[in-house]
């Protein structure tokens, strides 16, 4: 139940001492780069003549993007990227963590799942052409043996994507589990113990205390997973080089091409306040989705 | 005591007089440390100089110049340029890729060189690359790099299919191709007759553009208002690339890293290559790798892309950029007739150096590289055209797609074609 | 039951070590191929034990580049931003789990929202800000745009939210000042958090390079582990130096691994702190 709570003078001033900081570093490192941003993207710039001459050309820069069969497909990309790793990595997670929990030699497994995250992505892009090596990599000479014929994953049109998002979900899962371990332990083992002498079967009390007590540690990985996988960036450009652009490429691949290739700083920010509208309408969505399944509100 | 003060406060200032009285220049290389370094050998001992040594060398000729360098990885060249240039902390001098620089002379960032300069271009260099270095009929800079492409081929996977000599025409490449191709059992590639490259812009369109000048087409109109990619000629050099993945040659997941696992049996690569496949076979190199030019499909041709040293017009320091490039990049050294920079080229940086000089008078360094030497008289300058890397990029998704299927080689053709048209008339008239 | 439940064990044990060899294979490899030669490194197919480390990669590495240097400035900038992080993030989670003020849901929302610009779009005007307050040549620099992290602040404001309030209420009746019950309460409650934060902070800022590049091309003696890294490879994409790179990259790692084992001892220690027996 949230109980009412009036804020007090002194609260309040309490609250903006401890924002202070962060409110100050926003205006500085944030506020002027988005308003800029925002600026620009009325405008054609090509970073080399000063900004202040930079030409007016009104929404165009807008309207054109939608007319890009490219940006439209990279739009589609995304979305199939962004759903499908933050909810793999967030259900996979999650079991990782509570099967790891109770495990002899924890810290041990901690450290062996934790092993991709500081695994710099260049090293993983490395090791996974190798996998995915049509003669000589090990996924298709597994799948061999199950008679699936061998396929060409990273260039395939019709498989690169899948590919990688395969490899954002292994690579992603070391931090949530970390995360969920963390929250995990914040749960009182009084709870369980309460359960077992109630006679709950380890199922039931995954889904009756785990879960629910969990639920904060949950939106934050799903809002954050999602936020991170809509600006997905390396592991594309790393792995998503040699398939056709229209089937891998994503929003942000999209944009630094048009500011650092392209040299068209207006459109590619247009292209980023179209991507920020996006992602913001997904979080609220996210928000709010966790908000409603609840017993007490966290939002 | 007080005395003291009083003279280490006058040698402080007369120091800090002779430090800022200096002339500061700042040179930006997308070369790596041990280019800018120089080649050691076990012993730390100096085999070549990098640029830091010519450096050395030439501010103790010239003690009132300091000179500093500033290495950027190749990735990340144009983004440091862009933004050092915004926050009014470019660089004096650049090298530079010609397609970057169209770029920078339609924003004036770039200083038009005295004339003696000018003239030594002329007359010193090969001419793709005096092409490559000319933007808007004017030359900005001096060449310090050429590239063009050959054919690389596996001798022994040749000798193997019992081909003793590599193919003489793009029609019987076609036909070895499939020959020298081999699948396991799941239907996998496991030795390419022809690999594609893919990756990056160049080593998708510059392949095509061999084929496409071989036959006489270009990619623009002489003026540069049209694409003409998707003209019959256009079309007919995407079918002779189309042909390999017909024939079951070739497939589209090539890789740079495939060759000296000596499962690529030809493709066609640029000259930087070379130093890396001696590197991988080491003293096996050449009992393994042939070096012929690309198989025409008509005429001989290949394209060739530049990259030359400029000057930035906000520098405080122009004519002392100049006259250090003069030293380095123009000047015939007597002992050896060669520029600084072409032994820097040919003995650190493993590339064709663009001087005439420096390709007469370093023959036995420039042996492998000598069909792709032989071949800079096929070569076509690719076309410094604004928004060229854009272009590129176009061009390359589509013959990709085209390559795996999607669309046709008209259809690729035509699709980028109409998305180049555009870019184009917003510059050209 | 007894049986049931061993089998069930067994099985969590095969599930739990299949995925785990899936997930160290990428850093064994990485490791493998660091103490290879080149020759043994490009061979088919891959080999993944080196026949005879070559240790000497290492030194090579050493010899190279000035990655002593390296280490420094990686170390200072990173330990200096993850200590921001953390404190930074500790306050706003804090002020954003326990405390109600005004415009509250409207500042936590901006806060999340900072999270979704592509970090290219910042480039340009923050370098700009950057050379205007005369920061260049300074580890300033490569620490401030990193000394608040939204991603942090949303962290800890979760953890912070699952610490009972009554234990908050209480220390208020007891006349503890805000800034007392932060640091006495909150700040001891949140070690689990926080020390994920920190690794998580800390491998961000080690492994950073697009904004580090950019600053250290202006101030070579400011350069960072993962910049000096990028300058021993070539201008293309070949394979000169490579195994070089892979045993500069186990250089780079190292650090962090250093840490993570060091830090996870207070994923036990934030349990046994509180006294409850959980949180």
């Amino acid at each position: 139940m949230k109980i009412p709570m009036k804020s007090s003078r002194r609260e309040n001033l309490a609250a903006y001492v401890f924002l202070s900081p962060i409110l100050l570093f926003f205006a500085i490192f944030f506020a002027f780069a988005v308003g800029f941003s925002v600026w620009i993207s009325f405008r054609e710039w090509d970073m080399l003549i000063s900004p202040l001459d930079a030409v007016f050309v009104g929404p165009s820069n807008y309207v054109v993007l939608f007319s890009d069969p490219l940006f439209v497909s990279s739009l589609v990309n995304t979305v199939i990227y962004a759903f499908s790793t933050t909810i793999a990595v967030v259900i996979l997670s999650l079991l990782i963590a509570v099967a790891l929990n109770n495990l002899r030699y924890s810290a041990v497994w901690r450290f062996i799942y934790f092993a991709p995250v500081v695994t710099p992505a260049v090293a993983i892009g490395i090791i996974w052409s190798y996998l995915y090596n049509p003669s000589r990599g090990i996924v298709n000479e597994v799948l061999g043996w199950l008679g699936i014929p061998a396929h060409n994953w990273l260039t395939d049109p019709h498989y690169a994507l899948m590919a990688i998002i395969i490899v954002a979900v292994w690579a992603g899962m070391g931090a949530s589990i970390l995360i969920f371990t963390a929250g995990l332990r914040a749960i009182p083992q009084s709870y369980y113990e309460a359960a077992r002498i109630d006679g709950a079967t380890k199922v039931k009390m995954f889904f009756s205390i785990t879960l629910p007590l969990i639920k904060p540690t949950t939106l934050f990985l799903s809002v954050t997973g999602m936020i991170g996988a809509w600006q997905v960036f390396d592991l594309i450009y790393i792995m998503g080089t040699n398939a056709p652009a229209s089937s891998v490429q994503v929003i942000s691949l999209y944009i630094y091409k048009t500011a650092f290739v392209n040299l068209q700083m207006g459109s590619a920010s247009a292209a980023a306040m179209i991507l920020f509208a996006i992602v913001l309408v997904t979080t609220l969505f996210t928000l709010g989705i966790f908000r409603k399944g609840g017993i007490e509100s966290y939002e | 005591m007080r005395k003291v003060f009083w003279i280490l406060l006058l040698i402080g200032i007369l120091a800090s007089f002779t430090t800022t009285a200096k002339t500061v220049l700042v040179i930006q290389t997308h070369w790596s440390d041990f280019q800018v370094n120089g080649i050691l050998d076990k012993n730390g001992n100096l085999v070549y100089p990098g640029l830091k040594q010519y450096i050395d060398e030439y501010t103790k000729l010239n003690p009132d110049v300091e000179i500093q360098i500033r290495e950027v990885p190749f990735d990340n060249y144009l983004q440091q340029l862009l933004v050092s240039h915004m926050a009014g902390k470019a660089a004096d001098i650049y090298d530079l890729y010609s397609l970057w620089a169209v770029q920078l002379v339609n924003s004036k960032i770039l200083d038009i060189p005295p004339s003696d300069i000018l003239n030594g271009v002329k007359n010193d260099f090969v001419s793709a690359s005096v092409k490559g270095a000319t933007i808007d009929g004017k030359i900005w800079g001096i060449p310090s790099e050429i590239d063009n492409y050959a054919l690389i081929y596996n001798k022994k996977l040749l000798t193997e299919a019992g081909y003793s000599e590599p193919p003489k025409t793009w029609a019987e490449l076609i036909k070895m191709a499939p020959k020298l191709t081999k699948y396991d059992e799941k239907g996998a590639i496991t030795q390419y007759g022809f690999a594609f490259l893919s990756g990056w812009d160049s080593a998708v369109v510059h392949p095509y553009l061999s084929l496409l000048y071989s036959l006489g087409g270009a990619m623009f109109s002489a003026d540069y208002t049209e694409c003409l990619v998707n003209n019959p000629l256009g079309v007919e050099a995407l079918n002779e690339e189309l042909a390999l993945f017909k024939e079951k040659a070739t497939n589209s997941a090539g890789s740079v890293f495939d060759f000296p696992h000596n499962t690529v049996a030809m493709m066609i690569m640029a000259p930087w290559y070379v130093s890396s496949l001696k590197q991988a076979y080491g003293d096996k190199y050449d009992e393994y790798v042939g070096i012929e030019p690309i198989p025409p499909v008509k005429n001989p041709a290949t394209v060739a892309y530049t990259w030359f040293f400029g000057v930035d017009n906000a520098s405080k320091n122009k004519v002392a950029a100049w006259d250090f490039l003069k030293w380095f990049a123009l000047q015939v050294q007597p002992n050896t007739n060669t520029t600084r920079a072409g032994d820097l080229e040919v003995n650190v940086i493993s590339v064709i150096p663009p001087n005439k000089a420096d390709l007469e008078n370093h023959l036995a360094q420039l042996a492998d590289l000598k069909v792709f030497i032989d071949q800079l008289k096929n070569s076509v300058q690719e076309p410094n055209v604004m928004q060229g890397a854009q272009i590129k990029t176009i061009l390359m998704d589509q013959i990709v797609a085209a390559w795996n299927g999607q669309v046709t080689a008209q259809q690729a053709l035509d699709n980028a074609v109409r998305k180049i048209n555009p870019i184009l008339s917003r510059y050209y008239h | 039951m007894n049986k049931k439940r061993k089998v069930t064990g067994m099985i969590k044990y095969v599930f739990v070590g299949l995925v785990g060899v899936a997930m160290i294979t990428p850093f064994y490899w990485l490791i493998s191929a660091s103490l290879m030669t080149l020759q043994e490194f490009l061979s088919v197919p891959p080999k993944w034990i080196p026949s005879d480390p070559q240790w000497h990669n290492y030194v090579e590495v050493f010899k190279h580049v000035p990655f002593l240097n390296y280490y420094f400035n990686s170390f200072v900038v990173a330990i200096l931003s993850t200590v921001m992080v953390l404190l930074t993030s500790a306050m706003g989670g804090y002020a954003f789990a326990k405390l109600n003020f005004i415009g509250k849901k409207l500042l936590f929302k901006f806060t999340l929202s900072t999270m979704m610009f592509p970090a290219f779009l910042f480039l340009i005007p923050n370098f700009y800000i950057i050379t205007k307050f005369g920061w260049t040549s300074n580890y300033l620099a490569l620490v401030m745009p990193f000394a608040v992290s939204a991603y942090g602040i949303f962290l800890l404001r979760q953890f912070i939210m699952g610490i009972p309030s009554d234990l908050i209420d209480a220390a208020k009746i007891d006349g503890a000042s805000q800034f007392a019950i932060f640091f006495r309460i909150i700040i001891p409650l949140t070690q689990p958090a926080l020390a994920t934060l920190a690794i998580l902070s800390f491998i961000g800022q080690w492994n950073n390079f697009l904004w580090p590049l950019i600053i250290t091309s202006f101030s070579p003696e400011l350069t960072t582990v993962p910049v000096g890294l990028s300058k021993l490879s070539l201008a293309f994409s070949t394979y000169t130096n490579q195994n070089l790179i892979l045993a500069g990259t186990v250089l780079e790692i190292a650090p962090v691994v250093a840490l993570f084992l060091y830090l996870q001892r207070y994923y036990i220690k934030g349990i046994v702190l509180t006294g409850f027996g959980g949180i």
